[in-house]
């Protein structure tokens, strides 16, 4: 009975370190509110990594670059590079949106990929990527319509809304849907591509644990930094799209 | 919290081991529980079993599973939920918000200000080399300058130095001929007087000769 006891218990063990768990959350009250503890304490490290890297690497800038800082301006670059090509001469004021959108979805699936949340045990649901959550992606590419519609917005004022008779009036429900359409694709490529990244590295984990998941990891990993882009270059796009001229 | 943990913990172990032998007689009686799928070869299906009987059959599996199941493993399948909207969704995006400013203020403006300041530097050294380059041609054209002068004397200095060479070679070739010719003219000299000389001692000679030979063939007649 007592070697019962102790085989089960190790199998839990396993079990709870390959268990699959979906839709499993961690629950906090805030207010008569629930909120998904689990997201808010990952973003929390993603966040802190970000800023903490960003505040070492740029402190002291050198006039020759080296090590972080190089790799700061390099990544500050690419964001330039990335909102200029969506937007245009006057990307200028939209760097910080993109850009950070970009590095937060990118550090966010990237430690989902090589942070080992799963050491830390919740009483219930686990650690994983904050856009493993629908409600992180969804507020992401919600602050991408609202983004898009202030560019629109501060760029030409009401004439802003011409645009959805823009071709011809026929197309006005199709032009509105759209506003409905980007966040909701936006939001549900990025949740797709993670949770099923992260639940497939997880059963194969559970079904070999060693050397077969780690190609499936990288690619895990090459996912999300080209989901990261596409969000990061698809806001850039629309924010573009909505300030540029219609003849 | 502690209970919470452990009625999980529980439930999970229920669910995951397989079930005891107690059971075993209750699986043989009841065919169509839904765990016995987990020893088919045992348990042989009735041979009254139709097909048209399998929908009733899955359907009685399912009402079993569903009413089997351990409440607490229900409890939880019911929380679960991948579409689950809560005030996380505001806060993140409050979160993303704060994170923007602040690395705006950490990062894109600092980093981006230094950069382009650094490339304006860069560009403006860039020009102002660009602007030294009239200065760079004339002091090349300077020194071609100078080189032409030089090789200019050269060449000059060369030939006068060839003139010179060959005038005094000219002078030493007239010298040396000039000498030749008064030895030559000496040595004609003095062979002439040695002619002469000999002459005249022939002469005399002769004459005396001629007197012995007159004596002889003319006897003191």
């Amino acid at each position: 009975m007592n070697v019962l006891s102790c085989s089960i218990n190790t199998l839990k063990g396993l079990y709870d370190i390959s268990g699959v768990e979906v839709g499993q959350h961690f629950y906090w009250q805030i207010g008569g509110f629930q909120v998904h503890g689990q997201v808010l304490i990952t973003s929390w490290v993603v966040i802190a990594i970000l800023l903490g890297s960003a505040t070492i690497a740029v402190r002291n800038p050198q006039t020759i670059p080296t090590g972080g800082q190089n790799f700061f301006e390099y990544v500050l670059e690419f964001i330039r590079d990335v909102s200029k090509t969506q937007i245009g001469e006057e990307y200028g004021p939209w760097v910080p949106f993109i850009g950070t959108m970009f590095l937060f979805i990118f550090v966010s699936n990237w430690s989902g990929a090589l942070l080992p949340w799963k050491i830390i045990e919740l009483p219930h649901g686990e650690l994983a990527a904050p856009t493993n959550d629908i409600n992180t992606t969804v507020a992401l590419a919600l602050l991408t319509s609202v983004a898009y519609f202030y560019a629109g917005l501060t760029k030409k004022g009401l004439s802003y809304f011409g645009k959805y008779i823009q071709p011809t009036p026929i197309l006005l429900p199709i032009n509105i849907l759209e506003d409905f359409t980007k966040p909701l694709s936006l939001s549900f490529r990025l949740f797709g591509n993670i949770l099923a990244d992260e639940l497939v590295v997880v059963v194969l984990v559970s079904l070999v644990p060693l050397v077969v998941p780690i190609p499936v990891m990288f690619l895990g990993l090459f996912t999300s930094g080209i989901q990261a882009l596409i969000f990061a270059t698809l806001a850039a796009a629309y924010i573009g799209e909505s300030m540029e001229g219609h003849h | 919290m502690a209970n919470m943990i452990m009625a999980s913990t529980r439930a999970l172990i229920t669910s995951s081991i397989p079930p005891t032998p107690k059971l075993k007689p209750h699986h043989h009686n009841d065919n169509i529980h839904p765990q016995s799928n987990l020893s088919i070869p045992k348990i042989p299906l009735p041979k009254s079993l139709k097909p048209n009987q399998l929908p009733s059959l899955l359907a009685a599996a399912a009402t079993f599973t569903l009413a089997h199941a351990p409440p607490s493993l229900a409890e939880e399948a019911e929380k679960a939920s991948l579409f689950d909207f809560n005030l996380t969704l505001p806060i993140i995006a409050f979160e993303f918000l704060f994170l923007m400013f602040a690395l705006d203020k950490v990062y894109y403006t600092p980093l981006g200000k230094f950069m382009d300041e650094r490339d304006a530097a860069i560009r403006e050294k860039l020009s102002s080399v660009k602007d030294t380059s009239s200065e760079v041609k004339q002091l090349e054209d300077q020194a071609a300058a100078v080189m032409r002068a030089a090789r200019a004397e050269i060449s000059a200095a060369l030939n006068k130095m060839k003139k010179e060479t060959q005038a005094e070679v000219e002078e030493k070739i007239a010298e040396g001929r000039k000498k030749v010719e008064a030895e030559l003219a000496e040595a004609l000299g003095s062979l002439e007087k040695q002619k002469d000389e000999t002459i005249k001692a022939l002469d005399s000679q002769i004459a005396a000769l001629s007197e012995d030979i007159v004596k002889k063939v003319l006897p003191a007649s």
